[in-house]
């Protein structure tokens, strides 16, 4: 993965609702732009730009069947990055570090919201 | 039987369409990115010849298929069925562009079955075939990793389940060499 592109990937990682309209694809894959917009508070046309730049950094694919264009999430410009600074040996011992953050903090949660009820 | 939304995945390749085109559709050698699998062809690259994804000893056959759709440095689809599972057939359809100076390679699966293992390792699998064609076309070969895993697939082929034995998958007039 070159510079250029790893830069357009880091800029278009870096906005949260960017990354939110990541997550809105990865759970509906192929969904249209106007469902997507539907989630934010902000015009159509600011949403397609967001898109755009999801897509010249790859992370979003736009298939158009008819007059509607249909959006996925890429996974693979992800991969060549995580790719780019783990060897085998980091990642499985990474994995393990992830999920066992992922589960502390999850049943934290799950306690936090059982005290709350 | 539902099926899931298409998965598409995407990457771009510092290397010419012709190179891509040769690496996907090669029956000369096994194909890195097919999980080290040699493709064994009933007849000619054409729609409606049978397609098998073969170990390199040709015992064991992982994939079998029927090519779609040939179009020589742009488009290749063919339907996809594991061996190993009783699920229905799913599409795999390749898609090359000139972008950049390189070529935009997209994998895009259809007709996917929804709750099936083929579906599950499909949308997983979809990441490491883009990302290790990739690398073994602009560098010659996969990464370390991945060839230490195609070395584990090599010794544990013999505890292959017995179903994916090449002689449960004839296609005929095969052309690849099975030695």
């Amino acid at each position: 993965m070159n510079e250029e592109r790893t830069d357009r990937l880091l800029s278009a990682l870096a906005h949260s609702g960017r990354r939110r309209m990541l997550d809105l694809l990865m759970e509906a894959p192929g969904i249209s732009v106007k469902a997507l917009a539907s989630h934010f508070p902000i015009s159509r046309v600011a949403v397609l730009k967001h898109v755009q730049l999801l897509e010249e950094a790859e992370l979003v694919i736009t298939k158009k069947r008819g007059r509607t264009r249909h959006l996925y999430f890429n996974a693979v410009p992800i991969q060549l990055l995580r790719d780019r600074w783990t060897t085998h040996y980091s990642a499985f011992f990474a994995e393990r570090m992830a999920d066992i953050k992922t589960r502390v903090e999850g049943r934290a949660m799950d306690e936090q919201e059982s005290k709350r009820a | 039987m539902p099926e899931q939304p298409p998965s598409v995945f995407r990457v771009w390749i510092d290397a010419t369409p012709e190179a891509v085109w040769h690496e996907i559709t090669r029956t000369d050698e096994p194909i890195a990115a097919f999980f080290n699998n040699r493709m064994h062809l009933s007849g000619e690259l054409q729609p409606g010849s049978r397609l098998a994804m073969r170990t390199g000893s040709g015992k064991w056959t992982g994939v079998v298929g029927e090519i779609l759709e040939v179009m020589p440095l742009v488009r290749f689809a063919h339907t996809f069925k594991f061996t190993a599972y009783d699920d229905p057939e799913c599409t795999v359809i390749y898609e090359l562009e000139p972008k950049d100076g390189g070529v935009q390679f997209t994998l895009t699966v259809e007709n996917l079955p929804v709750g099936t293992k083929t579906g599950k390792n499909m949308s997983s699998g979809g990441k490491l075939i883009v990302n290790t064609l990739k690398r073994s076309v602009e560098t010659g070969r996969p990464s370390f990793g991945i060839r230490m895993l195609y070395v584990l697939f090599k010794v544990l082929e013999p505890i292959s389940p017995k179903r994916c034995e090449s002689d449960n998958w004839p296609i005929d007039g095969s052309r690849g060499t099975q030695s």
